[in-house]
């Protein structure tokens, strides 16, 4: 019963994130402000969903989850600062 | 967890997706796009969670996994190619 709370709130925490985030997206124009909201979705929010699979209780889903949580965690501000890097880096014909 | 919830988290997800959707349909540049198709890419992770959640199968947290990995390819090589014009 706990762990149903416990994840249905991880749950509705990873989606308001993932919400605001592409709220922020959709109003910023810039690349360098998207970057932001856009980290915020890649990154917590999907972690956030996934750390709910504790609420399942079935050994498979909760050792994918853990794989794809740290491969998140490691590739989520790998891609971001390629952006980044492409946005700051791009020839000046292209801004 | 009750299948509500989970049935009311997927929908929530799919509406998402069409968020994503209309942010590629504004983009004017190709960062834009790429940046885009990367949340895009997290959102599907979202859904193919949830939809492992729902259905208690573990196969389609794997999806998400190589989906991840497709896209982090996909962005980095994108990137390579504004910066200079060529994947390599």
């Amino acid at each position: 019963m706990l762990l149903d709370v416990l994840g249905a709130v991880l749950l509705a925490l990873g989606l308001m994130l993932a919400t605001i985030g592409l709220y922020g997206l959709l109003r910023m124009r810039d690349i360098n402000h998207q970057l932001h909201p856009a980290g915020l979705v890649t990154g917590p929010a999907v972690i956030l969903v996934l750390v709910a699979c504790v609420a399942t209780g079935s050994a498979e889903i909760i050792t994918s989850a853990v794989l794809v949580i740290l491969f998140v965690l490691i590739t989520s501000p790998l891609s971001t600062h390629a952006i980044a890097q492409a946005a700051r880096r791009r020839p000046r014909r292209d801004r | 967890m009750p299948d509500l919830v989970l049935d009311l988290a997927a929908g929530w997800a799919t509406l998402l997706l069409f968020g994503g959707g209309l942010l590629l349909l504004r983009a004017s540049d190709t960062l834009h796009r790429v940046l885009a198709l990367d949340v895009l890419v997290a959102i599907v992770i979202m859904l193919l969670t949830i939809l492992s959640y729902l259905r208690d199968v573990s196969y389609y947290i794997d999806a998400a996994l190589a989906l991840a990995l497709l896209a982090l390819t996909s962005t980095l090589v994108a990137a390579r190619y504004v910066t200079r014009g060529g994947p390599f």
